[in-house]
């Protein structure tokens, strides 16, 4: 009992951390060039996509729900947006705009359906996923558009040497962490994850900061579409599949558990981080793109399975 | 009685169920027939060609896939698991199969065991992950998927990969009789096969049990550990077939020929009455909730809607019926 009380402390954190620790071991011992600073940079920016997503998806896994809608809002975001500016400097905000409006409007549209109708948030978001594919397929089955220059610089630019995208995911993280860990809204969150009875019975307007949570997802989702617009330079109306799912993975990789009740916006961009240089790492090693696939399910069953087995241990 | 045997008789499907409990249990599988013969009549009315034997047949043969992976599926979500691995595990059973036929009308047989057991090990190795470390089966399963579809990509070159053999895409499509081809009977016998393990073996009974309660069912002395793992096996087992009969259907073995299909599945389970929180549905609601859902597609097409409403259809049914049967259950309660 007490050796095992003494493991579970030795490896205390989240598993995800170990891991990126063991990668930047081998990086550095195996792959010199992915220290340079351009490459850093890629990094970050592929990852920034996937983070900003998993910022928003922590929310509502903390109250202990899921938003599968994400990707495919982030979707019609981005085509909407790209057919509205056309690569035009001047319509950059009116784009903003439109993501902002949109992605909160969509969240708060899946936080009013989850309130009123109390079916499995798996289940909704499932149908307003499929909904939002069938709007956005509707309106265009091709590419079109264009980000403009402004969109581009935010996704592949340069801010004092750093991508900017990096830095909007940083201010977006810290604004978050201080939502969930330091105000009243993220105290009521976890209440309502852990145990929804008692959180309702000791008066937390229940539906009100799950309707918040599903409003801060949808925004991070329009945020996240613009940002994949600049990164792809064109409308693709199958950008965003599967996003929705690479963001509950990095939000359970970053030890936040799908009961709800808990969880960590900073662990959450550590774990898209790390996924991004995953991928990143397999590319400069010239891994095909298949192999990528296999691995990186190997390192998502491994992490979890890590993670899962430490309290058995514990107890 | 003690509270297991309280259990069991809240939980059981029909076979060994006290009267009174059936009596109730019948309006909600009686509630999604009764939609898909609304939706049919409605077919009927829009258009003079749906009723007719060989469109409907048609309907069944192009739900088989998804209609049979569905199958499997609800074994798990019985007992309050989830596989979204089984659009990867149907892509996998399609490449295997195309991969070892190569052509051969020799090689049918071999090629169709080796899909199958490719799909059973991929879901024995989900449920013993699952049964003995207690990892969250929508993650595990996720991580599975991935891998898999890596794999099977891996083994196509990621284009279409294999040559069907002549006679067997043929030997499926016959139609029985000039209407129902033989896949849509490949559906039908699978279904059956199904809610036969479901009603009549103490393995359905136990799924059941389990999802309504696991931690009872554990100090009942249920096999909880091997329940899950039988249950996950045969989902994927049944991903396999899924697999054959998308094979069957298209021609196509494409490494991510099924992909996305785990959405379609999941939502045609949920559509027939199964939840995520398990102890509840069945393979008869399955059925029932794939045929609407294929019914449903048809019908956009017919009305004339462009093609990709049927996604906002799909969407939106799968909402309302969730609710509709949210309503029904909070009825019975009160």
């Amino acid at each position: 009992m007490m050796a095992a009380s003494v493991t579970r402390r030795a490896v205390a954190g989240p598993p995800i951390l170990w891991v990126a620790a063991l990668l930047l071991a081998l990086a550095a011992a195996l792959l010199p060039g992915f220290f340079s600073p351009d490459n850093l940079a890629n990094v970050a920016r592929q990852s920034a996509v996937l983070a900003l997503l998993a910022i928003g998806q922590t929310f509502v896994v903390v109250a202990g729900l899921m938003d599968l809608s994400v990707g495919m809002l982030a979707t019609l975001v981005l085509v909407l947006a790209a057919d509205l500016m056309d690569g035009r400097a001047e319509a950059t905000l009116a784009a903003v705009g439109l993501a902002v409006a949109l992605g909160a409007g969509i969240g708060a549209l899946t936080g009013v359906l989850n309130n009123a109708l109390r079916i499995n948030s798996l289940i909704l978001t499932l149908g307003m996923l499929t909904i939002l594919q069938g709007v956005t397929f509707i309106y265009t089955d091709q590419s079109l558009g264009a980000p403009s220059p402004a969109i581009t610089w935010l996704a592949n630019g340069e801010l004092f040497g750093l991508p900017p995208s990096f830095l909007l995911v940083l201010v977006a993280t810290g604004l978050a962490h201080v939502a969930l860990h330091h105000t009243r809204f993220g105290v009521h969150l976890a209440a309502v994850g852990g145990a929804v009875q008692s959180a309702r019975q000791a008066g937390i307007a229940v539906d009100h900061v799950v309707l918040v949570a599903f409003v801060i997802s949808g925004l991070s989702a329009g945020l996240a579409g613009l940002l994949l617009l600049g990164r792809l330079g064109t409308g693709y109306p199958n950008a965003g599949v599967g996003l929705e799912l690479d963001a509950i993975v990095a939000v359970v990789l970053g030890g936040t558990a799908l009961a709800g009740g808990r969880g960590s916006v900073v662990a959450s961009v550590a774990a898209a981080v790390v996924l991004g240089m995953v991928s990143n790492m397999l590319n400069l090693l010239e891994v095909s793109s298949f192999l990528q696939m296999v691995i990186k399910g190997g390192v998502v069953i491994v992490v979890i399975l890590i993670g899962q087995i430490r309290p058995e241990v514990a107890r | 009685m003690s509270r297991p045997d309280e259990m069991a008789a809240a939980a059981l499907p029909q076979a060994a169920v006290p009267q009174p409990r059936r009596a109730r249990r019948i309006p909600e599988m009686l509630a999604i027939w009764l939609v898909l013969v609304a939706l049919l009549v409605l077919a009927g009315v829009l258009s003079d060609a749906f009723l007719r034997p060989v469109y409907l047949g048609n309907i069944v043969r192009q739900a088989a896939p998804i209609g049979i992976a569905a199958v499997g599926v609800t074994l798990v979500m019985i007992l309050g698991g989830v596989d979204l691995s089984i659009g990867a595990t149907i892509s996998l059973g399609a490449v295997v199969c195309a991969a070892v036929m190569a052509g051969e009308p020799a090689n049918i047989a071999p090629a169709v065991v080796l899909a199958c057991l490719a799909g059973a090990a991929v879901g024995t190795l989900n449920g013993a992950l699952i049964a003995f470390t207690g990892v969250s089966p929508f993650i595990l399963t996720l991580g599975t998927a991935i891998t898999l579809y890596g794999v099977t990509q891996l083994i196509t070159g990621g284009t279409a990969h294999g040559i069907v053999a002549p006679g067997f895409r043929e030997a499926f499509n016959i139609r029985i009789g000039g209407v129902l081809p033989v896949l849509g009977l490949a559906f039908v016998g699978v279904a059956g096969l199904g809610l036969a393990v479901q009603r009549l073996t103490t393995f359905g009974r136990r799924l059941y049990l389990i999802g309504s309660n696991p931690a009872t069912a554990r100090l009942a002395g249920l096999p909880v550990r091997r329940t899950v793992l039988i249950a996950y096996a045969l989902s994927g087992l049944f991903g396999g077939l899924g697999g054959l009969a998308l094979l069957a259907r298209s021609g196509v073995s494409g490494s991510l020929a099924a992909s996305g299909y785990e959405f379609d599945v999941l939502a045609a389970v949920v559509l027939g009455g199964t939840t995520f929180e398990g102890g509840r549905g069945g393979i008869g609601g399955t059925v029932a909730g794939v045929l609407i859902l294929f019914v449903a597609f048809n019908l956009v097409n017919v009305v004339g809607l462009p093609y990709h409403a049927q996604l906002v259809v799909k969407g939106a049914v799968i909402i309302a019926a969730s609710a509709l049967y949210r309503r029904m259950r909070e009825a019975r309660q009160a």
